[in-house]
């Protein structure tokens, strides 16, 4: 199947999860105010069977999930279609009056299935004990199936789900940016925003999930995670320097920006795995004045394009103003530039990339920025950042002094050599998925439990971080 | 259980009548400035209902659909249309809860109802949930749904990303020969982490200080730096581009200054050899830009709006434009709210019209008459005679106002062509206007404007004007010191009357008060002899210039 195809049944499912719920609610609504053996009943029940057929008559069965606001038909969350709000929300009232959370309708539903069902939905409504009641009726069905609503409680979400809906948002984003500006489409600054100002919210409340994220690198689509992780990085290293939330919206969005000049660069040079040739070269050179040229052209002129304009331009320019695009009078570089740029770095050195499959191991990728700071990266900021990310960054593989084999997991403000590690080997060398141990940790003599001996390279053992933090 | 729906019923008409005010407030805060009266009630009374509400509630929950807003279960808002619908306003941006707490205080709701109040179609760039998100509310909560920020192609990204990248299991063997290696390799020597200096902060906050100023100049400098790397025209026409977005944004912002840089800028690199002609032109394009209708807009709202300018900059900034600036100013001359903007606007017109009189004097023709009164102001400060031959056309304008300006003006300007309709407005029907000619003779100053003052004195007719048209026509005359007028002035308090002596003894005593005015002291002797008069004004005139020639 095409993508072409592939996108338009996707919309199609969209759109046939939207009609059956709306469909639902229409003959709840109907059967409400006619006997069930009403023609009005009996042509939306056949008008919800005919939907059913035609969407879901190749599954065993439909499976309606009430959670929280939300419905989901066989586990995929129906969009809120707002020109069936009024029916949804109707559905959601009338379901959880009946403390109803889940149908399963099976693939030879009848008409005289969905009577039955009217018929408890009705009485239920009226009962001190409507789940039961609906429950018993519906025993008389070999086609229908229900179940009680789980309760969500307040404060039990997952904090790790959120994050990685939050990361993935942004990746996702950030991919539609760069192929609406391929395909000469407008792009939506006030979602860039919406987002970032979530991605804040987050460092602010609980940076290290987040950064977590950026230790994860997707090999296939570099371009997208790397604007992400640099985004957050730079958040973060913002936070440290005491950036208010205004200033750090700020340097989320113009992070998240500062490749998109690459967007000219063709994919066949992008992705070429051998070296450059001095033409390609020139090419790459030219990406951060195209950068600039992009977001000055996505919309008009503000504080955060302008910045973003000026850190697209310089983000490949060293502290000492040497590297590129070369510039004949000037000063110094923005703030954010700098920080964009040691958070660059330090990303780009981590990631695997096309013409660099082997990424460096984070606390490798350090000591070579180490050796920079002062000509190519602000010794001050990257001072910051070592301190932010700690010795041993989130990723880093690390062998303990009792045996055992495992991945940082969090860093420690107060022991930057004292992260939390995820056990992956045992100290007998069994292979296992935790625990996650803190090596702050000491024993009734005062002693550390644990401590860092040696970092080896995860990429050299071809270990996939995603594997085990996600 | 009648006392509770009771209670319920009250919650929910209180919850339904601080909607209604914030409903009020956000259509009162679009119509009326901050210290307008209208604006502080409707706060005050929305306010309130808050206060009263908490007195027994900890928090005020507002729900939010599509067209519907609900309080504790019950609708207590309902639109189905798309026009002032409140709910669809917060739904569309993601908003789905709007939690008001107990501490809530007037600035907070004040904030919160100036927000929902903006026109977020043309007013700002954001959306509603980024403005509350950066105001940041202690007692204001909301809850938002993201799922609209996604593409609806891109839902499935999450799962399908993450799939992708935890389908690439470790190899066991991999991961074991990564333990082996744990016990073969050299102990690991890590980056030392050096702990933050005092020294390290200040040197951070001077950063910061140092970050907090505007980047303008900035990207100024960065576009001219890619200006002069350009190798085609299409880069130029970028840079060109996005150098008139900076000068519109800059100008917007009250911000000369940036302005002024790239003036500057372009100045010099027009100055290079090096530079192609076709980007000198390019260039030059920007100064032209700079006086078109556009931007003499944006400038006129920021000089009406009070902003203060720099005059040194706004000179230098004046002194690039070519004439083409001329038509624009002279619009929003007439359009300007304020009179130090004016004032402003009139200072670039006379240096522009320096540059073209005659595109100056075309607006003459303006159907606006305190535009062409401004307009012969700026003539008569340019001070150029070529101006005079469209003055002359000016003179019968309709406005008595004008038509003072502009007698005035010519009087300032002199010259022979222009005596002649002076003359003329001496006879106009209109006492200001008959003075300002008057006054316009006097100021041109010849022997013959001299004799037509005289004359004018002469006639009869004179003596049936008033008294103060007499004694300005009078003291006039006084900018001739000579004999000629000494004596003409002697004469008329000389002159016998029979009939009319009143409107005579006004003319003596003016020209008693003239004598005095010239100052020869020859006039005392006669002087003296009117001081003992009858004629109250003669008497009183005569003694001011006795004082006047004796005390000086």
């Amino acid at each position: 199947m095409d993508s072409q195809s592939g996108l338009k049944e996707e919309k199609e499912q969209i759109k046939g999860s939207q009609d059956i719920i709306n469909q639902l609610s229409v003959i709840l609504r109907t059967s409400q105010i006619h006997d069930t053996s009403n023609i009005a009943v009996i042509t939306s029940i056949e008008k919800f069977l005919s939907l059913f057929n035609q969407y879901y008559g190749d599954e065993s069965s439909l499976i309606i999930d009430l959670v929280g606001e939300f419905f989901y038909i066989n586990d995929k969350r129906v969009r809120y279609a707002l020109e069936y709000l009024l029916n949804f929300d109707f559905l959601i009232k009338e379901f959880r009056k009946r403390q109803l959370g889940r149908v399963i309708f099976r693939n030879n539903l009848k008409s005289t299935d969905l009577q039955l069902f009217l018929k408890a939905f009705n009485l239920a409504g009226s009962s001190n004990t409507p789940y039961e009641t609906m429950a018993e009726i519906l025993s008389q069905s070999e086609n229908i199936d229900i179940d009680r609503l789980k309760k969500i409680m307040e404060g039990n979400v997952d904090a790790r789900k959120l994050v990685k809906k939050i990361y993935y948002n942004a990746v996702s984003y950030s991919k539609g940016v760069i192929n609406k500006i391929k395909s000469g489409e407008k792009v939506n600054i006030k979602k860039a925003k919406r987002i970032v100002e979530t991605m804040v919210d987050q460092i602010l409340e609980e940076e290290k999930l987040l950064l977590g994220m950026t230790a994860i690198k997707d090999y296939d689509e570099y371009t997208y995670y790397h604007s992400v992780n640099v985004s957050i990085l730079s958040i973060a290293l913002g936070q440290r320097l005491g950036l208010s939330k205004k200033l750090l919206t700020e340097l989320g969005l113009v992070a998240l920006f500062h490749d998109i000049g690459k967007v000219e660069i063709p994919n066949e040079i992008l992705n070429k795995s051998t070296n450059f040739t001095d033409e390609e070269w020139n090419l790459i050179k030219a990406h951060p004045k195209w950068g600039l040229r992009a977001i000055l052209k996505i919309k008009g002129l503000d504080e955060i394009s302008m910045r973003s304009a000026i850190v697209a331009f310089e983000h490949h320019m060293n502290y000492d103003l040497s590297g590129y695009p070369k510039v004949k009078s000037y000063k110094e570089l923005d703030l954010f530039s700098r920080i964009v740029s040691v958070v660059d770095q330090y990303d780009a050195m981590t990631s695997s990339r096309v013409y660099s499959r082997i990424p460096l191991a984070p606390d490798k990728a350090l000591s070579i920025m180490m050796e920079r700071a002062g000509t190519q990266l602000d010794p001050l900021l990257f001072k910051f950042f070592v301190n932010m990310v700690g010795v041993f960054p989130i990723g880093t593989l690390v062998m303990l002094d009792t045996k055992e084999l495992g991945l940082v997991y969090e860093s420690d403000i107060v022991y930057s050599d004292r992260p939390k590690v995820l056990i992956i080997v045992d100290s007998e060398g069994k292979n296992v998925n935790g625990p996650i141990v803190d090596l702050t940790e000491k024993d009734e003599r005062g002693r550390f439990i644990r401590t860092i001996v040696k970092t080896l390279d995860p990429n050299k053992y071809r270990i996939n971080l995603a594997e085990y933090l996600l | 259980m009648l006392t509770l729906s009771m209670e319920i019923t009250d919650d929910i008409k209180e919850a339904k009548d601080i909607l209604q005010n914030i409903i009020k407030a956000k259509k009162t805060f679009r119509m009326y400035p901050k210290n307008n009266p209208v604006y502080t009630k409707v706060l005050n009374d929305s306010y309130s209902k808050f206060r009263d509400f908490f007195d027994y509630k900890d928090s005020y929950t507002l729900k939010i659909s599509q067209n519907s807003i609900t309080y504790d279960s019950e609708k207590i808002y309902y639109n189905p249309e798309k026009e002032d619908n409140l709910a669809l306003f917060f739904f569309k941006d993601g908003l789905r809860e709007i939690t008001f707490k107990k501490g809530l205080t007037i600035e907070e709701l004040e904030e919160f109802l100036r927000i929902i109040s903006l026109d977020f179609d043309r007013e700002v760039m954001d959306d509603v949930v980024t403005m509350l998100w950066e105001r940041d509310f202690q007692n204001i909560q909301y809850v938002v749904d993201e799922t609209f920020l996604i593409d609806i192609d891109e839902e499935e990204y999450e799962s399908v990303s993450e799939k992708s990248i935890k389908d690439k299991i470790t190899d066991v063997s991999d991961l074991m020969r990564a333990y082996e290696d744990g016990f073969k390799e050299d102990v690991t020597k890590p980056v030392s982490v050096v702990p933050l200096t005092d020294k390290d902060l200040q040197l951070l906050v001077k950063e910061l200080e140092k970050d907090a100023y505007d980047k303008t100049d900035k990207l100024i400098n960065i576009l001219f730096e890619i200006l002069k790397q350009a190798d085609n025209d299409n880069d130029v026409d970028d840079v060109v581009g996005f150098l008139r977005d900076v000068i519109r944004y800059s100008l917007s912002h009250g911000d000369l200054g940036s302005v002024v840089n790239i003036i500057r800028k372009v100045k010099e690199l027009e100055k290079d050899d090096w530079l192609s002609e076709s980007v000198k032109k390019r260039l030059n394009s920007l100064l032209i830009f700079l006086g078109s209708e556009e931007i003499i807009a944006i400038l006129a709202e920021i000089l009406d709006s009070g902003i203060e300018i720099e005059l040194d900059l706004f000179n230098e900034y004046v002194n690039v434009l070519d004439k083409g600036a001329i038509g624009p100013f002279i619009k929003y001359l007439g359009e300007l709210k304020t009179i130090k903007a004016r004032k402003i606007v009139i200072e670039a017109l006379i240096t522009l019209g320096r540059k073209d009189i005659y595109a100056i004097a075309h607006a003459l023709e303006d159907n606006r008459w305190y535009v062409v009164r401004n307009v012969i102001y700026i003539l008569r400060r340019i001070g150029d005679r070529k101006a005079v031959e469209y003055l002359l056309r000016t003179v019968k304008h309709s406005d008595i106002r004008v038509r003072k300006e502009v007698i005035r003006t010519l009087g300032e300007l002199g010259g022979n062509e222009v005596i002649q309709t002076l003359r003329d407005c001496l006879n106009d029907p209109d006492i200001q206007v008959r003075l300002s000619a008057v006054k316009a003779l006097g100021a041109i100053k010849t022997e013959v404007t001299k004799k037509i003052i005289m004359n004018l004195i002469a006639d009869k007719s004179f003596n049936n004007k008033d008294l103060s048209e007499k004694k300005e026509t009078f003291e006039t005359l006084s900018r001739w010191k000579d004999q000629d007028v000494f004596e003409f002035l002697i004469k008329i308090i000389n002159k016998r009357a029979f009939f009319n002596r009143s409107r005579i003894f006004e003319n003596k005593a003016c020209a008693a008060y003239t004598l005095g005015l010239i100052g020869n002291k020859d006039a005392l002797p006669i002087l003296h002899k009117l001081s003992d008069s009858k004629n109250k004004i003669l008497k009183e005139f005569t003694s001011m210039a006795i004082k006047r020639l004796e005390y000086g």
